[in-house]
């Protein structure tokens, strides 16, 4: 049934769909929305489950592992310092292979507060082992978050559906919610292939010496591709039972185009626009959406890529002493791939700065106009500013 | 000694610790009074390793090993996780060293305990970050040589009180054991065990490596502790009721010091200003024993 | 599109979880010092003359094992009941206890388990060894004689003991008064070591003859004819009628023979007949004055026996000697010099000399000296140095070819005279003679030597035998060996006692019996020094639970494929029955 959602109740209107038994998080900007009425259901019994009012981000991981461990369904969510804090257990979780799910608004890391969207949060914990999803509209977080749970179990790795903060947390959209009988015949109760059992005692997550620990290493990377494959499949399911899908990529328009344009998160939904009007004037302009970052969708990304001359991704996040993370990722997986086109890497809307319609357009024609990309990243819209420590 | 569980061991031989580990000890009287419906958090610790690394356990319980700082955190999960299960009778005890309760552990420690968590929280202490190598924690002694107090360094700040640190929570059991007083310990876990709500026992586990004295004196020196009221066995409830449960009869600290190389440094001086604090330590709790008698 | 995922085709999981326990860990790899179960000797069993195995009889006693109990002392002392009563006890002079707070009560609790022996009539099973050949002589019945027999015929001979006086028990029977041993005790006794197979021939005396020259049927004679005749003063007028052999007297109380004694009785002598004679005098009505030359703390006699004598009013003159004895109207006038201390002799006692033209007389109706004994006869004395002479520490014995060894003992060779040097001269004689036979002269020493409780004189029966005794480590443990924590502070037991006002109305035994529970409580204080009681202290603080019961209710073991050599279960021992030593490097047990 359509309602109007924020993104944050989208989030929590399915992590109550699916039936999540405990749930610890603590509260951070803007992410409270999500766990405040997810605090409400389980004190109305809505929904019923435990909720864990925890004392910090690190505690509230810290619990989730513990009750993982004990064989059910687990869900945090939480936001840029509270994520960094998190790092730690990021790194546990998907070494001990629990299926947590984790919903994270992309804010920007202090100094200085700034609260509004940024991805660099949750890149910045790209190498910890969790899938990782950026989304774009209210729907798909529904969605996502669901999907989300039997991603998760199925390969025993922790899931991290990111939103971008306020542009996608606190706006309101249309939303369809689907109705519990439908989500549960996709969505079972979790299974799980081990957990703490008193019939069957043994000791979990203890030293793993070289001659080992490599070995449970490579095993997490198995199962990241599994994660790939079993996507793809969850999502044929989920459209059957529910009558849409998203795609761990998604191609607007990218088969004839010159110039491919990529993006994640909610800067994909305006960019949708900015092509629609450049098509229009004629200009042979493409749109790749990255959904699932984690694993990185190599084989599609070259795929999909190849008819152009020419591609331009948007960051919203940086790597310093490097570029923007999307970019990198891009390149890295066409570097191998003879015959590529040349990456162009934009960096825009750091901070929740605004990147309308003419910064994308400006990208464009930056790009179309230029021969060769000058550096790594180049940043866009950068203002003119006085009152720096040692300015003159 | 009559104890009629003497026989009931949770837990095997071959595990790699120290010849004449407190800790160990400690382990063995817990689960001895414990059993083995029991769940046991470990994070870091002597005993993440003690344990036996992969693929071995020397527990016969289920064992969830987890970071540093995080035991009062995971078993708040592990808790949350059995009761939605609908399993409120399984034990969940999080065993942790000095480190991971007083310093590291600290907030989680306290967080789970302000939220009043059903599960049982055990610090085995012995009194400085073994596991990494003698390090000094805010648990190591007034007086004692670590690797980080070296030399005149040593420490000279009082031993940090966790026990009333938890009191100050209102928890509803705490309490305080000695590997020398076996009977004691598994009294108070068993109490502890049929009780609901936070509860926490701080056992004292003697550290023959770290406290440089040969490894037959475990026993003695944590024996000696208790005489001296360096580390009084006592119980509090719901933060108000003390219960003193040994009153020494006037032993001196001087042996007790004298006995081990991380205190041979000190001076008579020195060992006469510690048996003020000493105590100056033992008269406020027994005042403290003494005025809940008053009020309660 | 890949192939579909089932959960057959899902990949396995490989995380870190246990599927083996660290029992494969051989943790006594890392050992250096291996802890043994090893007992040692308590100090009381070595301080015992006749080498009872104390420790262990106050174990079995705790645990309410009266009967193992009163057999373990019946392995080395078959006078349990009499002992009891009258020995001196220097086990609880060296009983560890007494450092801690008070030493436990083993003279009472030998007495309560004799008494409860009796009262149940338990049955001995303690095995005789296979017969021998050889047949032995003892002469006398007295406790010396007595125990050679017992311990002779549990050894397999034939023993065959004369007594000159028409029953047996030598001065048990004729020097005790009945208000220290009754004469059921004794009588059990005697009859215990009859039932176990020893021929007692009352009324038959012994002359020298009996052996000299000729055939004699008998293997070995043992002497233990006791010193019968009593010292003389020395003094002019010792030999008045009327002055009385304290001995004597006693017998002759006996037999019956004494009436009541008006006026003031004068003991002169300080050792327990000379007090048993004032105790004694005092029950038939007279006022007793103890007259010795030295100062009580120097008199041989048991310090209770005179505390008692003084509380049943006998009057003690220290530091007086008698000089001459004069008879007056049917009295005496005893003129008494006076003596000063003028040093200390070897065994700290003082040296007196008299003080000089310090005198007095006193007047007094009975006269008794009881200054000592000797030998009866001059043949009862063992020669001098001679060949084939082989002086052992409780006996002498002199072995000729074509005689029957003969062997003194009892208070024929012993420093000390109690009964329990008497036991421990019967049963060394005993076993020497047993030696002898099977191993010849110059195996008796050295076989004696291995029987040593510690490095005293004493020794033990069951070591001799083989017996798990045998197995123990001579050394003595010390209370400084000892880990005290876990004792508890608890008084010795008073043991009751008629009071002062009935005693001395009658011979009625002074010392009451006690009961199981008072018996079991004051045996649980024994710290049992050197012995395992199976309190489990190693079980219970072995961090590697690596100490393991056997089923021998006797035993614990320790697992060497775990142990570590740590040491806590040797420290924890409260009681030092185990010791650590170095881990030998090609040990492969």
């Amino acid at each position: 049934m359509r309602h109007v959602l924020e993104g944050s109740h989208a989030v929590s209107e399915a992590v109550r769909l699916a039936r999540t038994q405990v749930i610890s998080a603590y509260p951070i900007t803007p992410q409270t929305h999500i766990v405040e009425q997810l605090s409400e259901y389980c004190a109305n019994g809505t929904l019923d489950a435990r909720f864990l009012r925890v004392e910090s981000e690190h505690s509230a991981l810290a619990a989730l592992i513990g009750a993982a461990s004990s064989g059910v369904r687990t869900f945090t969510a939480t936001s840029s310092q509270g994520l960094a804090l998190m790092h730690e257990l990021l790194h546990w979780a998907s070494g001990a292979r629990l299926p947590i799910v984790m919903a994270q608004v992309n804010r920007a890391m202090a100094p200085g507060w700034n609260i509004w969207a940024d991805q660099t949060d949750s890149l910045a914990q790209r190498d910890t082992g969790w899938v990782q999803f950026y989304c774009e509209n209210g729907q798909e977080v529904l969605d996502t978050t669901i999907q989300a749970f039997r991603l998760a179990e199925w390969v025993n790795l922790p899931v991290m559906v990111n939103l971008d903060a306020f542009f996608l947390s606190h706006t309101y959209e249309p939303v369809d919610v689907p109705d519990q009988k439908s989500v549960d015949s996709f969505l079972p109760p979790y299974k799980p292939r081990f957990q703490l059992d008193l019939a069957n005692p043994c000791a979990f997550n203890q030293l793993a010496p070289p001659n080992i620990y490599m070995e449970m290493r490579h095993n997490i990377q198995m199962a990241m591709d599994e994660a790939f494959t079993f996507f793809e499949q969850m999502e044929e399911e989920f459209d059957t039972i529910l009558g849409r899908r998203h795609g761990s990529v998604e191609a607007i328009r990218c088969d004839d185009a010159e110039v491919i344009l990529i993006t994640s998160g909610t800067v994909t939904s305006t960019s949708r626009q900015v092509v629609a009007n450049l098509r229009e004037k004629g200009e042979k302009v493409g749109l790749l959406k990255i959904k699932l970052f984690r694993p990185f969708p190599v084989n599609l990304l070259r795929e999909l890529t190849k008819p152009a001359s020419k591609i331009a991704v948007i960051d919203r996040n940086f790597s310093f002493g490097a570029s923007g993370i999307f970019a990198q990722e891009v390149k890295a997986a066409l570097c191998n791939f003879p015959g590529h086109p040349p990456v162009y890497g934009y960096v825009a809307g750091l901070g929740g700065r605004d990147i309308t319609t003419e910064v994308i357009e400006d990208i464009y024609w930056l790009t179309k106009n230029s021969t060769a990309p000058e550096n790594e990243s180049s940043w866009v819209g950068l203002r003119e500013v006085d009152h720096a420590v040692g300015q003159s | 000694m009559q104890l009629d569980n003497l026989n009931r061991e949770h837990m095997c031989s071959g595990h790699v610790g120290c010849p004449g580990c407190g800790a160990a000890l400690a382990m063995r009287f817990l689960l001895k009074a414990l059993g083995n419906k029991t769940i046991m958090i470990i994070p870091a610790c002597c005993w993440s390793i003690i344990a036996g690394p992969y693929p071995q356990s020397t527990l016969k319980i289920p064992v969830l090993h987890s970071a540093f700082e995080t035991g009062g955190a995971v078993a708040s999960g592990v808790r949350a996780a059995h009761d939605i299960k609908g399993d409120t009778e399984t034990t969940v005890v999080t065993w942790a060293g000095d480190g991971g309760t007083f310093d590291i552990g600290f907030q989680a420690l306290s967080g789970a305990v302000e939220r009043n968590e059903n599960f049982i929280y055990v610090c085995y202490d012995n009194e400085a970050y073994m596991n990494t190598g003698v390090q000094r924690s805010s648990s190591t002694p007034y007086g004692a040589w670590t690797t980080t107090t070296p030399g005149q360094h040593w420490k000279r700040l009082r031993k940090k009180n966790i026990v009333e640190a938890l009191v100050a929570h209102r928890i509803p059991y705490a309490a305080t054991a000695s590997i020398a007083f076996p009977e004691d310990l598994m009294r108070k876990a068993k109490k502890a065990k049929d009780m609901a709500g936070s509860r926490f026992i701080h056992i004292f586990s003697s550290c023959p490596t770290g406290w440089g004295m040969p490894s037959e004196m475990s026993v003695k020196i944590a024996r000696m502790a208790v005489q001296t009221t360096i580390f009084p066995l006592y119980e509090v409830e719901d933060g108000l009721r003390y219960t003193i449960n040994y009153t020494p009869k006037g032993y001196l600290v001087n042996e007790y010091f004298r006995l081990q190389g991380r205190f041979k440094h000190l001076t008579e001086e020195d060992l006469n200003s510690i048996q003020e604090m000493v105590d100056e330590d033992w008269n406020l709790l027994l005042r403290k024993a003494g005025v809940a008698l008053e009020t309660s | 599109m890949a192939a579909q995922q089932t959960p057959t085709n899902r990949t396995p999981l490989l995380i870190p979880c246990s599927y083996l326990t660290t029992e494969g860990n051989k943790t006594g790899s890392w050992r250096f010092l291996r802890p043994r179960y090893e007992e040692k000797t308590s100090p009381c069993s070595a301080a015992c003359p006749a080498g009872e195995d104390i420790g262990r009889v106050e174990m079995l006693t705790a645990q309410g094992s009266f009967k193992e109990a009163w057999e373990t002392v019946m392995m080395e002392n078959p006078f349990p009941g009499v002992c009891g009563r009258v020995c001196y006890h220097p086990c609880e002079q060296q009983c560890n206890r007494r450092e801690f707070d008070e030493p436990v009560a083993i003279h009472s609790l030998e007495r309560f388990l004799a008494d409860t022996a009796s009262r149940y009539e338990l049955q001995l099973s303690l095995q005789k060894l296979e017969s021998k050949k050889q047949k032995i002589a003892v002469v006398g019945s007295g406790p010396s004689g007595l125990a050679a027999g017992y311990f002779l015929t549990l050894l397999g001979y034939q023993a065959d003991i004369f007594e000159a006086l028409p029953e047996p028990g030598g001065v048990l029977r004729w020097g005790i008064p009945l208000y220290r041993l009754p004469l059921s005790i004794l009588n059990r006794e005697i009859a215990q070591i009859r039932e176990l197979g020893v021929q007692i021939h009352c009324g038959k005396s012994i002359l020298q003859e009996f052996w000299r020259g000729g055939k004699s049927e008998y293997d070995a004679i043992f002497l233990g004819c006791g010193h019968s005749r009593s010292l003389p003063l020395k003094i002019s007028g010792e030999d008045l009628a009327g002055v009385k052999d304290g001995l004597q007297f006693l017998a002759d109380i006996r037999r019956g023979e004494v009436s009541a004694l008006d006026g003031t009785a004068a003991v002169i002598g300080g050792g327990n007949t000379a007090v048993d004679t004032a105790r004694s005098a005092a029950r038939f009505g007279a006022k007793v004055i103890l007259i010795y030359r030295r100062r009580r703390q120097d008199m041989p006699a048991f310090a209770e026996e005179v505390e008692m004598a003084l509380e049943e009013g006998v009057e003690l003159w220290e530091l007086q000697t008698p000089v001459n004895i004069a008879a007056q109207d049917g009295d005496f006038v005893v003129t008494l010099q006076h003596t000063h201390v003028i040093g200390k002799d070897g065994q700290r006692k003082a040296r007196v000399k008299p003080d000089s033209n310090k005198k007095k007389e006193i007047r007094v109706q009975h006269l008794f000296k009881a200054i000592g004994a000797e030998a009866g006869e001059t043949w009862h004395d063992p020669p001098k140095k001679t060949r084939g002479m082989l002086g052992l520490s409780n006996c002498v014995l002199l072995h000729k070819s074509r005689e029957p060894t003969l062997v003194y003992g009892g208070d024929l060779v012993a420093d000390i005279k109690s009964v329990a040097h008497a036991v421990a001269s019967g049963k060394q004689a005993a076993i020497a003679l047993d030696i002898l036979f099977h191993e010849g002269l110059d195996a008796v020493r050295p076989r004696l030597q291995s029987c040593l409780v510690a490095e005293g004189p004493s020794i033990s029966w069951e070591t001799y035998i083989g017996g798990p005794r045998s197995l123990r480590n001579q050394r003595v443990v010390r209370y400084s060996d000892l880990n005290t924590d876990y004792f508890q502070f608890a008084p010795m037991m008073i043991q009751p006692r008629l009071l002062p006002e009935e005693r001395f109305q009658s011979f009625a035994e002074i010392n009451l019996k006690i009961g199981a529970s008072l018996a079991i409580r004051e045996a649980e204080r024994c710290f049992n020094c050197g012995l395992c009681n199976q309190c489990d202290n190693c079980h219970l603080f072995c961090p590697e639970i690596a100490v393991t019961r056997d089923n021998n209710p006797r035993g614990r073991h320790i697992n060497y494929d775990y142990c570590k050599g740590c040491g806590l279960c040797v420290v924890e021992c409260p009681r030092n029955a185990m010791i650590l030593e170095e881990e030998l490097l090609c040990d492969t047990s």
